[in-house]
């Protein structure tokens, strides 16, 4: 592999995601999710594998999320790409979204060598904060464009409140 | 050998900074497949654009805020996508094909004909 690649890759990986990067930071926090290949994850042999940044056992991938909220309920998204609506687990634990998945590697594989294998594979778990109690079991998940969205109605629909703050 | 360089992406002409999508690339005797990872992104905000030898990726997150809900935590607000490849000369890049589904993108540039695996037949005499 020519020096120039692997300058380049550097640049790539972990260091750089983003050219605002520190845009990025702040917002990143709980997104970076380690994702664990196991037996069913079907990587490639490591002979084809030219990738010089690919460490085996290393796998990490950045699940960007949202919560929005209105009144009633919480939708809550994240970025997992490639993956099939039914390889994921979705609960509601203690106050928390939780969100498991597996991502196995479909990729054609029989013939060729990896130059560059960047994206995470394997099963990893996602946790969520909930700001408000909400009611699980009426909870609706929907898979869509590489995105989880799971919407959660509120235990207790907020009700608009009226506080009045005295000046002194 | 290598077919498949990355570009640095200087400043560009447009200031939004973007997000760098993570890839793996195959290489065999035919040709590069390229896999990247976009979510959020539906097809038609993704352009794929060949320039000479440049392949460049370019999405647009397609996750507006829902209407009349408010935003109690974004971790998505850098709302694109950008990368950009220097393909070698044994790549054909007019024969670029590519499909987008659930999030992963996945290109197919085959290898000039001039460049692919030959079999020459050995005629006994």
């Amino acid at each position: 592999m020519k020096f120039d690649d692997l300058r380049q890759g550097i640049e790539s990986l972990w260091g750089t995601m983003s050219e605002g990067w520190d845009r990025l930071r702040h917002t990143a926090a709980g997104a970076l999710t380690r994702f664990r290949p196991g037996d069913k994850t079907d990587l490639p042999q490591r002979e084809q594998i030219d990738d010089l940044l690919y460490m085996p056992g290393q796998h990490w991938a950045m699940l960007g999320g949202d919560v929005y909220e209105d009144e009633g309920r919480l939708v809550v998204r994240i970025e997992a790409p490639g993956l099939e609506k039914d390889d994921f687990d979705v609960q509601v634990q203690d106050g928390q979204l939780v969100i498991r998945g597996e991502k196995r590697f479909e990729h054609e594989s029989a013939e060729g060598r990896w130059r560059v294998l960047q994206c995470a594979y394997g099963s990893f778990e996602r946790r969520v904060a909930l700001p408000v109690a909400v009611r699980g079991d009426e909870a609706q998940a929907s898979y869509r464009n590489g995105v989880l969205k799971v919407t959660l109605p509120k235990a207790e629909p907020a009700k608009p409140r009226k506080v009045d703050v005295q000046v002194s | 050998m290598n077919t498949l360089t990355q570009v640095k992406t200087t400043p560009p002409a447009r200031p939004e900074p973007a997000l760098l999508p993570p890839v793996d690339v195959l290489e065999d005797s035919t040709g590069i497949t390229l896999y990247a990872d976009l979510p959020g992104v539906p097809k038609d905000k993704l352009h794929l654009r060949v320039e000479g030898d440049q392949l460049a990726i370019e999405a647009d997150l397609g996750l507006p805020v829902p209407e009349g809900l408010t935003a109690a935590h974004a971790e998505v607000s850098l709302a694109r996508y950008r990368r950009t490849f220097t393909l070698s000369k044994e790549l054909n890049a007019d024969k670029v094909s590519a499909e987008l589904s659930q999030g992963v993108l996945r290109v197919r540039i085959p290898k000039a004909d001039h460049a692919q695996p030959r079999k020459i037949n050995v005629q006994v005499a």
